[in-house]
């Protein structure tokens, strides 16, 4: 996909701590100026592969790449990246101002530069008239902002960002996820993002890599990512999905372990035991009977309803199976309760199926 | 502050009323029980310091009679003029001099030891902080002798010397020798605050550092040393005012040559009799001392 030289290449990176292998052969190309998240459960080796990137962990094997230049052996103080840190890591000892500043003074930048550039960093991140305060004055979402704006003052050619708002209550998360983006536009430069929460994942990258004990499952955009799951854990980890075991019978065909027979469009050989992945808000719930004919529909009882304000979950079981489906909490939608029975169905373009 | 106006109704719940006077008599109750618990210990530093630094205090300004008594009586200043004189001076200075360098051989070689210890695994860190402790099983009169057979004309140290070329180094009743006992006495106050300042730095700061282009140099500098700075003083202090007042150590490795101020007190009171002029230097050394913890708290430190 990359088309010029890739702002940040991993190829074959290994990172070994001991007998734990933290990140397994990975290759990775991420194109210059853009927005890449690395997602994953904790301990996947994702803020491994980050500080890899920064310099604070250098790699077993493998070659390192920014912008075309090898760093995999540079310390960190040599490398043309800056990284917010999770918990911002802001120096306790100086000023919001000071802290913005040190980057610049390291690098012995002119006085009467580094001036102008910390003013405009700050205001960039919204921070005019919090200069003087210290770290333990400021609110999180403020510290958030000097930490980028001590970042991207030094105009990185790449910048890092470790769980950047995990550390923030929801409201100011999602409020900062749109304000970040929008950031990123308008600097221009490659943001890699490490974050365990798919949805601010989804929300706010061109492209996520998925990881998992060390590999790199999938990378691709948002959408690909969550229509065409490359595998079992991709699925299960990307929002929510129904995960009906099964195995491989025919042509486009999945006989389920329950026997039931289903259209299920797929690349692999008959005989391979698959799982088909359903998300709950491309199933729809009808009565008995009554689905679309070009639907996949499968007939069942309705085990629990789960009220979710905005939405209801329907948990549907058929031959002991179940699959859960999400209807929207519209006026006037049917009276739908614990024990009635109903036909399930879905277009058959809406599963994916994966293997483990 | 009333939390009910209208009277309970008649066969109601009991309302709670809570009026300025109970809300006052609590507090009463909180600051009593304060000053009870902390009765013992002021009971302690009445009994052991105040009295005692107020009689040093009052001898220091009476008068020595000719049959080395003291007269409490035609209160002077004499004994503080005699802090003056060149022989009192010098060795004030040198007191000074020595506890200044002690302290700051303690700082550079404690420094990097508790940097390595504070970045170890826990169980390690616990395995290194006993064998800092591990000196104190023993007695300090007892250590100071030990040192005393090690630097000794047919000891050790003058055996490694000779080895390396350098020739017999006898430094027993030298300053170097009371430097030595010095630092190795309380190298372990030193080494326990820093390791505390150190622990409790967030090591991402470190890697901040890195990350903004500073050097491992710069870093230590601009970061490290800045925020470790409490353990820094709180050290420096334990160090230097047990050093400035140091007795055994001067007295045992440096030949009783009265090297520092401890052991010409001491002559003052038992050998030349002068207790008012032993008591003023007592209550200088007690004023250094106490002015240095004095600054220590004022800069906020909680190290000690």
């Amino acid at each position: 996909m990359p088309a010029a030289v890739p702002a940040v290449g991993l190829h074959s990176i290994t990172k070994r701590f001991g007998d734990v292998i933290a990140v397994d052969s990975v290759d990775l190309e991420i194109a210059d100026g853009e927005f890449f998240a690395l997602l994953g459960p904790s301990g996947c080796g994702k803020t491994t592969t980050l500080r890899l990137i920064a310099g604070l962990e250098f790699p077993t094997t493998g070659s390192l790449r920014i912008f075309g230049d090898e760093v995999g052996t540079l310390p960190p103080n040599r490398r043309p990246v800056n990284t917010v840190f999770q918990n911002y890591a802001l120096f306790p000892h100086m000023t919001a101002e000071e802290n913005v500043a040190f980057g610049l003074r390291m690098r012995k930048t002119p006085k009467s530069e580094i001036e102008p550039r910390v003013r405009d960093a700050i205001a960039l991140v919204h921070m005019e008239g919090m200069e003087q305060r210290r770290p333990d004055q400021l609110s999180g979402g403020q510290q958030q902002r000097v930490a980028l704006a001590r970042a991207l003052v030094n105009s990185p050619k790449v910048l890092l960002l470790d769980e950047p708002l995990g550390a923030l209550d929801l409201k100011l998360r999602e409020a900062m996820q749109l304000e970040l983006k929008a950031l990123q536009r308008e600097v221009g430069i490659t943001f890699v993002f490490v974050t365990h929460d798919q949805g601010e994942a989804l929300a706010m990258s061109d492209r996520i890599g998925v990881m998992d004990g060390g590999r790199l499952l999938q990378v691709g955009t948002p959408e690909e990512i969550y229509a065409r799951p490359a595998n079992r854990f991709v699925a299960d980890f990307i929002g929510h999905a129904n995960l009906l075991d099964g195995m491989v019978t025919g042509p486009d065909q999945v006989t389920l372990t329950n026997g039931i027979t289903i259209a299920a469009p797929s690349d692999i050989q008959p005989g391979g035991r698959v799982a088909v992945s359903l998300r709950p808000e491309q199933a729809f719930l009808h009565s008995l009977g009554v689905a679309p004919g070009h639907h996949t529909s499968v007939d069942g009882r309705v085990e629990q309803v789960t009220y979710l304000g905005n939405a209801l979950i329907y948990r549907v079981s058929f031959q002991w199976m179940h699959i859960d489906v999400r209807a929207e909490n519209r006026p006037g939608r049917a009276p739908v309760s614990a024990g009635d029975e109903v036909t399930v169905s879905w277009e058959p373009s809406s599963v994916a199926v994966v293997q483990d | 502050m009333t939390l009910t106006t209208a009277p309970p109704p008649a066969d109601g719940p009991v309302l709670l009323e809570v009026t300025p006077e109970f809300e006052r008599a609590a507090a009463r109750g909180d600051s009593r029980r304060g000053f009870l618990l902390s009765l013992p210990a002021y009971v302690y530093l009445v009994l052991f310091f105040a009295i005692p630094f107020g009689i040093v205090v009052v001898y220091s300004l009476a008068t020595r009679n000719t049959i080395g008594g003291t007269d409490l009586a035609g209160w002077n200043l004499d004994s503080y003029r005699r802090l003056a004189e060149p022989i009192v001076r010098d060795i004030l200075f040198r007191s000074v001099w020595i506890a200044v360098l002690t302290t700051l051989i303690c700082l550079v070689v404690a420094y990097p030891f508790s940097y390595f210890i504070a970045t170890r695994t826990p169980t390690i860190r616990n395995i290194l902080l006993v064998f800092v402790m591990i000196p104190f099983w023993t007695n300090f009169l007892v250590r100071n002798y030990a040192w005393r057979v090690i630097l000794g004309s047919d000891g050790p140290f003058a055996a490694v010397t000779e080895a390396l070329g350098v020739g017999r180094q006898e430094i027993l009743f030298t300053h170097s020798a009371v430097i030595l006992g010095l630092v190795y006495g309380y190298l372990p106050f030193m080494v326990l605050p820093l390791y505390a300042a150190i622990e409790r730095i967030d090591g991402s700061l470190i890697e901040a550092g890195r990350d903004l282009y500073a050097s491992g140099a710069q870093t230590f500098r601009r970061v490290l040393l800045p925020l470790s700075m409490p353990g820094v003083l709180a050290g420096s202090i334990l160090v230097f005012v047990p050093s400035l007042g140091a007795y055994v150590t001067p007295q045992i490795l440096g030949g009783g040559k009265s090297t520092m101020l401890g052991s010409y007190i001491v002559v003052q009171f038992l050998t030349a009799r002068n207790w008012p002029l032993g008591a003023s230097l007592s209550f200088v050394l007690m004023t250094v001392m106490l002015t240095a913890t004095l600054i220590y708290f004022r800069a906020g430190g909680r190290n000690l």
